[in-house]
């Protein structure tokens, strides 16, 4: 008997924090979501895994969390996949079409698509996801070209690539709870699928999700993933900087950060104190907030056009008609869209989650991991329509071991 | 073009990682997973290996000695028989009817057998025999309900009254009170056929039912003057005849626009007026069947007064009709009395 229902994990092990919800996957089709865990985040430096222990520790402390939540146990899990060591680059490819009558076969198209692939990688680095920009037939776009006439088909992928130490770690930390790992997904091709709708990407949209460790983006053309990309730096930045330049604890900085920060200056006024805790016992202190601003909204600057840098001639604000969408822990950041808008000269929003996610996931720092189970149930859609081999009770049973 | 730039090596994705890890490196909790999973395989592996050890031995049982099966399960006798009916039939008529052999067990029994003996009285709408281990055999009853009696000849002996059921069911009925079966009407104008051991079905019954039963519902003194129902015109124009106590032939007729309750409260209206009036004589045939708001009445003498006017109230005398008849007129709701709809 084959099982008609799936729970599947979404993990996200970021720097500051590990998110996990468990969705009840009915008939391939149907999603509800049943379970969430969070947990602090120990071991993970920048997204990557530095401590093995102590990710996997905080990692399986949130998984456990979701599954009491949920009442159930994770059949499979949907990884995040995020840090500076993902690199990608785009290569394409063309073919002439082999029928007399110019008419596109399907192998015509499955020749481009190898041929387009076939870029080798550097030694010890593995791909992570191959994304498809639209086909193009004698220039002109074309979603499907199957039987459609012209003479030269075009394919073009976006390769995303990491090395395969770090890749295979976060592999580990879920393998080390004994689920099996079923899709590695971009963080920010997750956060995109969750707040971009076919029209932004159409339009063009470019995604940021601004993590504690790093800044994911993905720039959306023509209805699909362009270019896709990680800044190593983050909120987590922010509150160093404020430690650094304000001699504070990281703590402390962290407080400062959540109450007086902002993407952009908006204290006129240099001599305006806020006191670190207000509660004025001793060590409480006082700080120009003024300088606050300066020092966040100059970092959150400074992430912005790293970004804008990275795009580079891929991102012109003519082909960005929907804009830039903010998202992430640090998109809670006031004046934060302001200070994207500018940078990138077009107009810039805070992502928002669709109406049938609860309220308490709304959080943009639940925008990646919702996105992963979202994007995981179209790939099981696509999976779904295609021709099945003998998954029965038996091999899952058997998978879990 | 070469083959081999258009069939390059695939590029290492991250589904090449191999995912199987060891017990060693898991958590806690993977381990709990593990265990637990481990377990799930053993357990059914166990479970399989039972059936499968079961099935082996019950097959060598059975080709080597399979008396010994039969006997397993047929060790002890018959204790007892549950009768759980919605009538009137008892354990004795039970017991009678599946006359059970002395000390059999359950597994002896052949419920088929018995289901069918006990489908052989027409009484018995629907049986169900079912053995509960160790000792016991239960019956589930659905009667058939008699709805009037019927006299039938069978072979050489006299005359005896059959039950009739709603379904046209003719059947010796047992376990009836005698003053419920005598009250009931006979059937007339039907010729019984053999069928088997019993008759065939009557047909039109259904409708005699429901005559039968609005009657004993809405006019209970009308329904105990009731004796015979003939069916004798049912199959000609539809239309069902009793006779009363009172009047000789009450015509009954199936019509959607004046369903029985009506027909009978016409009837219970007409025959209170001729007694009230009592100007020709007792009635000797009433036709409900046709007419609208007039019903063609016989008298056993001229529907006229001594004399020679008609009869004061709503009595009409028809210039055409034969001497003794009469059209009944009856009064709107409204100046009715009883303000029954007619």
């Amino acid at each position: 008997m084959i099982s008609k229902t799936k729970f599947i994990g979404a993990v996200e092990i970021g720097t500051s924090k590990v998110s996990v919800l468990i969705g009840e996957l009915t008939q391939g089709r149907t999603l509800h979501i049943i379970g969430v865990g969070e947990c602090q985040s120990r071991g993970v430096i920048k997204g990557a895994v530095a401590d093995f222990r102590a990710a996997s520790d905080a990692t399986h402390t949130a998984l456990m969390a979701a599954e009491q939540s949920a009442g159930v146990r994770i059949d499979e899990v949907y990884l995040a996949q995020t840090g500076g060591h993902l690199e990608g680059f785009y290569n394409e490819a063309a073919v002439n079409v082999s029928a007399a009558d110019n008419m596109v076969s399907a192998l015509d198209i499955d020749t481009v698509c190898r041929l387009a692939k076939s870029k080798n990688l550097p030694e010890g680095r593995m791909v992570v996801h191959h994304l498809r920009r639209p086909y193009r037939l004698d220039g002109r776009l074309a979603p499907d070209p199957l039987h459609l006439v012209g003479q030269r088909l075009e394919a073009g992928y976006w390769t995303v690539h990491g090395p395969e130490g770090k890749i295979a770690d976060n592999i580990h930390v879920i393998r080390g709870f004994n689920v099996r790992v079923a899709e590695l997904i971009l963080s920010s091709l997750a956060s995109g699928a969750m707040l971009a709708s076919p029209e932004d990407r159409q339009n063009g949209t470019l995604v940021i999700d601004i993590g504690a460790g790093t800044t994911d983006f993905v720039l959306y053309r023509d209805g699909s993933a362009q270019m896709t990309g990680v800044v190593p730096v983050g909120g987590g930045h922010l509150t160093n900087d404020l430690s650094l330049g304000l001699r504070l604890t990281e703590g402390q900085a962290e407080k400062l950060k959540l109450r007086f920060g902002r993407a952009t200056l908006a204290t006129k006024d240099r001599a305006e104190k806020v006191w670190l805790n207000g509660d004025f016992a001793i060590g409480d202190r006082q700080f120009s907030r003024h300088g606050i601003e300066q020092i966040t909204s100059a970092r959150i600057w400074e992430i912005f056009e790293v970004v804008k840098k990275k795009l580079g001639p891929a991102f012109s604000p003519e082909k960005t008609a929907a804009g830039v969408i903010l998202t992430g822990g640090t998109a809670k950041l006031p004046g934060i869209d302001e200070a994207a808008a500018k940078v990138f000269g077009v107009q810039a929003r805070l992502g928002e989650a669709p109406g049938w996610v609860a309220e308490n996931l709304r959080d943009p720092g639940f925008s990646s991991v919702l996105g992963l189970l979202q994007y995981g149930l179209s790939s099981r859609a696509e999976a779904a329509s295609a021709p099945r081999k003998g998954a029965s009770w038996v091999s899952k049973l058997f998978a879990t071991v | 073009m070469s083959q081999s730039s258009v069939n390059p090596p695939p590029s290492r994705t991250w589904r090449d990682i191999p995912q199987s890890v060891t017990p060693r490196a898991m958590s806690r909790e993977g381990k709990k997973r593990f265990a637990m999973a481990v377990g799930n395989i053993v357990g059914m592996v166990l479970v399989l290996g039972a059936a499968g050890w079961g099935i082996y031995e019950v097959v060598g049982i059975w080709e080597t000695n399979p008396t010994r099966i039969t006997a397993a399960a047929s060790g002890v006798p018959l204790k007892d028989i549950a009768l759980r009916t919605d009538g009137v039939l008892d354990k004795a008529w039970v017991l009678r009817t599946l006359d059970l052999p002395k000390n059999a067990t359950l597994m002896e029994l052949n419920l088929a057998d018995l289901h069918q003996r006990l489908m052989a009285s027409g009484q018995v709408q629907s049986a169900v025999v079912t053995r509960k281990f160790p000792d016991l055999l239960i019956v589930t009853l659905q009667e058939r309900s008699p709805v009037a009696r019927v006299m039938a000849q069978i072979g050489g002996t006299s005359p005896q009254p059959l039950m009739v059921a709603r379904d046209g069911s003719v059947y010796s009925g047992a376990g009836y009170a005698s003053p419920l079966t005598e009250a009931l009407p006979f059937i007339d104008g039907v010729k019984l056929l053999r069928q088997g051991e019993g008759f065939a079905r009557i047909e039109g019954m259904e409708q005699v039912a429901d005559l039968l039963g609005e009657a004993h519902t809405s006019t209970p003194e009308l329904y105990r003057t009731f004796r015979i129902v003939s069916l004798a015109r049912f199959a000609v124009d539809s239309t069902i005849v009793v006779k009363s106590t009172e009047v000789e032939a009450i015509t009954f007729g199936l019509r959607a626009d004046l369903p029985f309750a009506r027909q009978l409260a016409r009837l219970d209206y007409i025959l209170d007026e001729t007694r009230r009036q009592n100007p020709t004589g007792p009635l000797k045939a009433v036709n409900l069947a046709v007419g609208g708001n007039q019903v063609p009445v016989a008298f056993d003498t001229p529907a006229v007064t001594a004399d020679g006017r008609a009869p004061r109230v709503s009595l009409k005398p028809s210039a055409s009709s034969p001497s003794g008849t009469a059209l009944f007129s009856l009064p709107p709701r409204s100046l009715s009395s009883s303000k029954r709809d007619f």
